[in-house]
């Protein structure tokens, strides 16, 4: 659905570190080999008798398969955690959506950067930037100031075009 | 550049800009029954719609977008126009209808569309953008999923910092994330706003008026900023009467009854400051307002580099009307 939650660097499921939602049933933990220490270490000290946990680990790339027939198996109740670099979080929270968990439903926790891109507003097309206010679009080469909206659509903030001097 | 010249036509003053300074308020009234049908022909109305198709047709991406599961709601939108347009004017408008074979006649244009009803691979251009080609006003579907409403269908020509390509698919609430919603109470006017939406029935639609000033130019959109934005800076108190132009407008909100959505109409009509001696009472009502406009909002309204300017020239031309 075009309204779905998408995520992006300003997503209010990303976290600094995992911790566990204490009001949930279960806890789905999804992460990558760059979280894989953390992750375990986490589990080791906070997790609960007599809460549920599974986990998944993505080894060299995400299986869509195993990842799909995981998600759709989770019953209401499951807080999904993701843990890992930002392409695999990305992957694993779009099937999430698809699978119906909410934003209330998804932690992130990213390792490493971030990804964010620019909606160019002459050429309608995107572009990945930094954090940089200004930056100039790869498409067209216009000159563009970052603004602070994003689009679910577009899958980017809007660029304000503007004429250097 | 048009700007109106039947001034018994244009929409002004409105409630908000009238007893007190303008302020952002939830300024939604119930229309008399005389207005709720908003198709509106003035002399304008030719230049306006060769305005209209020129930027339809020039840029299509800019001017249009909607979702492709949106051919129901467009028919509804189709057969509400011919309704409105036939019942205010049916010696400009008139419908012939043999099953679902529709022929629309325009006879100020001298144009007729033949579509079967319900079946859009009867005409070339999406219904929605058809039907809307024949009226000078924007035109804004917004759907009402869970207690909001998303932008699905957007024909765009004239209104201000109005981008469909940008705004398609937003929310009621992120569209207006960049308007400085700060009330004279400063109550976070937006939810306030979405939550009276909701309540909106067929049969009974409200209004509002929006106005802003333009410098020399009626296109104003994120799209070509970087023009207009340099551009505002050559306005100076002498010039300001030519190149400032006062900008209304006008705003219907329509629940369409089958869809449930909610139909924005806009008709933006514009006038140079220097038609307001035409009007003495409007001349002191605008410099009134524009005296107090607040900084966030000159800054959102893109109106902060020549607005002391155009306040200034009001000002010297009231003087002018009492000297005489
Ligand atoms: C439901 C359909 C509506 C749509 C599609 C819509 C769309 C928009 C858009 C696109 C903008 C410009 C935002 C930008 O700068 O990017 C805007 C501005 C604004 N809207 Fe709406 N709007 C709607 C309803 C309303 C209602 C019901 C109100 C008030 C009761 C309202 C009040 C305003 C105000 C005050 C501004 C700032 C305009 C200015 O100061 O020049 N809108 N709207
Ligand atoms: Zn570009």
């Amino acid at each position: 659905m075009y309204n779905s939650p998408v995520l992006y660097d300003q997503s209010e499921t990303i976290k600094e570190e995992l911790t566990f939602n204490d009001k949930r049933r279960k806890h789905l933990i999804i992460y990558d080999q760059k979280a894989v220490s953390d992750i375990k270490q986490v589990l080791a000290k906070d997790s609960q008798e007599e809460l549920e946990y599974e986990h998944f680990e993505i080894e060299k790339s995400v299986n869509l398969q195993d990842l799909r027939t995981l998600l759709y198996s989770q019953k209401i109740g499951t807080h999904l955690y993701i843990a890992s670099d930002w392409d695999h979080a990305v992957t694993v929270f779009t099937e999430a959506v698809e699978a119906g968990f909410t934003e209330d439903e998804i932690q992130t926790i990213i390792y490493g950067p971030k990804r964010r891109y620019i909606y160019c507003m002459k050429c309608y097309n995107t572009s990945e930037i930094n954090y940089d206010d200004e930056v100039q679009c790869t498409h067209c080469d216009a000159h563009m100031e970052v603004g602070p909206f994003f689009s679910k659509v577009r899958k980017g903030y809007i660029g304000y075009p503007f004429i250097p001097n | 550049m048009f700007k109106s010249t039947n001034l018994d036509m244009f929409t002004f003053p409105f409630t908000n800009f009238k007893n007190k300074t303008y302020r952002y308020s939830n300024d939604l009234v119930a229309l008399g029954e005389d207005n709720v049908n908003f198709m509106k022909i003035t002399p304008e109305y030719k230049v306006q719609i060769k305005h209209k198709r020129e930027k339809l047709d020039k840029q299509p991406d800019v001017r249009y977008q909607s979702f492709p599961h949106t051919m129901e709601m467009q028919w509804e939108f189709v057969e509400l126009l011919i309704d409105l347009a036939v019942d205010k004017y049916p010696e400009h408008f008139s419908i012939e209808k043999n099953g679902d074979q529709w022929t629309f006649s325009n006879h100020i244009l001298e144009e007729t569309e033949t579509f079967i009803f319900g079946d859009e691979s009867s005409i070339s251009l999406e219904p929605y953008d058809m039907i809307g080609r024949h009226f000078h006003h924007d035109f804004m579907l917004m759907v009402n999923r869970d207690d909001n409403f998303y932008l699905e269908v957007a024909q765009e020509s004239f209104a201000a910092l109005f981008s469909p390509n940008w705004n398609l698919g937003m929310s009621f609430n992120e569209i207006h994330g960049p308007v400085p919603f700060v009330s004279r109470d400063g109550v976070e006017l937006a939810d306030r706003i979405r939550k009276f939406l909701l309540t909106i029935e067929p049969g009974a639609p409200r209004t509002r008026v929006n106005w802003n000033l333009m410098a020399d130019r009626w296109d104003v959109n994120y799209e070509t900023m970087d023009i207009w934005g340099p551009e505002r800076h050559k306005v100076t108190k002498e010039n300001a009467g030519k190149l400032v132009h006062l900008r209304v407008e006008e705003q219907w909100f329509i629940r369409m009854p089958r869809s449930n959505a909610i139909l924005f109409v806009l008709d933006t009509q514009f006038l140079p400051l220097e038609d307001l001696v035409k009007r003495p009472e409007w001349l002191e009502i605008t410099h009134f307002n524009l005296a107090d406009i607040p900084d966030y909002m000159a800054e959102y309204k893109g109106m902060a580099p020549f607005l002391p300017q155009s306040v200034e020239y009001l000002k010297n031309l009231i003087d002018t009307i009492k000297v005489k």
